[in-house]
């Protein structure tokens, strides 16, 4: 730009030196103001990096935090890195490759279509299906919605009713809101405290008019394993349709729909270290699951989702598949051992934790934690540099105690203390030796700042104490 | 079947210990703490894992498979360290 505005960089930058050791001493507030002056002329507005000369790094300040490096990563329920052999598999259809893959006329189109349908037998063969079972959408959670909405809908005239759990994913529940609204009836079956299902109350929901029934294979939050094999035999004996949602077992657990009896499944790309905006559902051809789509257009997928089938995020998902498949003893014995290590660590140092959800039915990189009388949100206030989650992404925005954490029966005030640990294939030891110490620190931290704490630890029942109104 | 056998070479000790030592130089190289040591540690424990294989195919082949990975790492050390962002991992700046 103009040479008025670099000498005002220069000159902003001079303040930025003398007043450093103050910014480094003051509260995040106070040194809002004073860096945003500085960097006025860049015209950046919330996130701020200063190059600093101590550390090898720089500081960022971003929501009135600072941290002095990017937080080690722990949240891997939310979503996984892109494991770099993906990103090699995907970046040619970026750059040179980019046809569409519905294009019949020419080359571009030809080799899209051809890479599109590798990846379709790779995503098959991590599950033990055939690649004409196997429908690219944009999710799991349109993935959901297919089955649910599609699969019903198809079946409105005979089917009127669908079984699943309280624990499943919000975009299961949500649309089966959506179907009771439209006449349908719903049995939300209800999980015992260690999160499984009760296979004879299962049994027992099941009615003639039953179209669906929906059991996600592994929980996003509390990271519990449903028995999928008894529960297919179940629903194969009774003749209805079993969906479930794979978004966070595929490529951890082994996965086998002929064995476990599954009709439908939606599997997520960003799970297991792919992109981000793909998944597939996987629609059992014999006997023929018939669903309604829920995307109108030009009929691909065999009619099932229309519209362009994103090739480099259906490479990748199926590269990231092909790598699940042969990683996955490898990442499942370094991850269970690092699971042991988190626990034992911190149960080692602290006391009063509990492991919500069952311990032996469960995916090991999954661990989610309550700590007694601690409170959630300062915990993972003080554990910044530790990136966890309190519940799940998805419901985070509201106050209210995750749904799941109620539907185990756990307390109130246990329920909104709980942090979610997601350990996956890049962690390694000494990130967990630095969140056990994190935690730690931030536990006792606050625990010796609790009221509540002092009076358990001298031995009053909390429950039985009538707080005076005021 | 002798013939057939010796028709695919294993790899002598010197092409295997040097493309051990590709690898985790390549590793070195890339700006991402967690890659970095996935790259390190996958590349140790896979060839040590096959350290075993006796079968000149199987040996070849497993050496074939690591040769094509090595071409991965060397391009993605490149793509990842043209996106470095400024800011490290907070367990390569400072301790508690």
């Amino acid at each position: 730009m103009s040479t008025s505005s670099s000498s005002r960089v220069l000159l902003g930058r001079l303040p930025l030196l003398f007043c450093r050791r103050r910014l480094s001493t003051a509260a995040a507030a106070a040194a809002a103001p004073a860096s945003a002056s500085a960097s006025a002329s860049e015209g950046e507005g919330k996130k701020e990096e200063e190059v600093g000369g101590g550390g090898g790094g720089g500081v960022i300040s971003m929501k009135g935090v600072r941290i002095s490096g990017r937080p080690l990563y722990l949240d891997m329920q939310a979503t996984t890195p892109v494991d770099p052999r993906v990103l090699d598999a995907m970046l040619p259809f970026y750059l040179s490759r980019f046809g569409n893959p519905h294009s019949r006329t020419h080359l571009y189109g030809w080799e899209s279509d051809a890479a599109v349908e590798a990846a379709r037998a790779q995503v098959a063969a991590l599950i033990g299906a055939d690649p004409k079972e196997v429908f690219f959408t944009s999710g799991a959670t349109e993935s959901n919605n297919i089955s649910v909405k599609g699969l019903m809908r198809f079946h409105r005239d005979r089917k009127r009713h669908v079984v699943t759990t309280q624990t499943e994913h919000k975009c299961v529940l949500d649309s089966c809101r959506w179907l009771q609204q439209e006449g349908f009836e719903v049995t939300y079956l209800p999980v015992r405290p260690d999160g499984l299902v009760d296979l004879d109350a299962l049994a027992a929901a099941i009615r003639p008019d039953t179209g669906l029934v929906s059991v996600m294979a592994v929980n996003n939050e509390i990271g519990v394993v449903q028995p999928l094999e008894d529960i297919g035999c179940i629903c194969r004996d009774k003749g209805v349709p079993f969906h479930t949602d794979a978004a966070q077992a595929l490529g951890k657990i082994p996965i086998d729909v002929a064995r476990m009896g599954v009709a439908l499944m939606s599997l997520s790309g960003h799970k297991i270290y792919g992109p981000k905006g793909v998944g597939a559902l996987y629609l059992r051809r014999r006997p023929r699951v018939r669903v309604e789509p829920q995307m109108s257009g030009g009929g691909q997928e065999r009619g099932i989702r229309s519209g362009t089938v994103p090739t480099p995020l259906a490479v990748g998902m199926g590269a990231a598949c092909e790598i699940a498949a042969r990683e996955m003893d490898y990442d499942n014995r370094r991850i269970a051992a690092l699971q042991a290590r988190l626990l034992e660590g911190i149960r080692s140092r602290v006391d009063d934790v509990v492991v919500n959800g069952s311990v032996e039915h469960r995916y090991p990189g999954n661990l989610n934690l309550s700590f007694a009388y601690v409170e959630g949100e300062s915990l993972l206030m003080g554990l910044k540099e530790v990136a966890v989650s309190s519940g799940s992404a998805c419901t985070s925005a509201s106050l209210e105690p995750s749904y799941v954490l109620r539907a185990l029966g756990v307390d109130e005030d246990m329920a909104h203390t709980s942090i979610r640990f997601g350990i996956g294939r890049f962690t390694t030891e000494a990130e967990i030796d630095r969140a056990v110490e994190l935690t730690v620190q931030q536990v006792r931290k606050l625990r010796e700042m609790s009221p509540l704490y002092e009076m358990a630890k001298a031995g009053i029942d909390l429950k039985s104490i009538q707080w005076a109104q005021h | 079947m002798a013939s057939a056998a010796s028709a695919v070479s294993a790899p002598s000790r010197a092409e295997v210990l040097g493309l051990l030592r590709s690898l985790l130089r390549t590793a070195a190289k890339f700006s991402d703490y967690n890659v970095r040591e996935y790259v390190r540690r996958r590349s140790l424990d896979g060839f040590r894992e096959n350290k075993e294989l006796y079968d000149p195919a199987a040996a070849a082949a497993a050496f074939a498979a690591a040769k094509s990975q090595l071409e991965v790492a060397r391009r993605q050390a490149v793509v990842y360290s043209l996106y470095a962002p400024k800011v490290k991992s907070v367990l390569e700046i400072k301790s508690i």
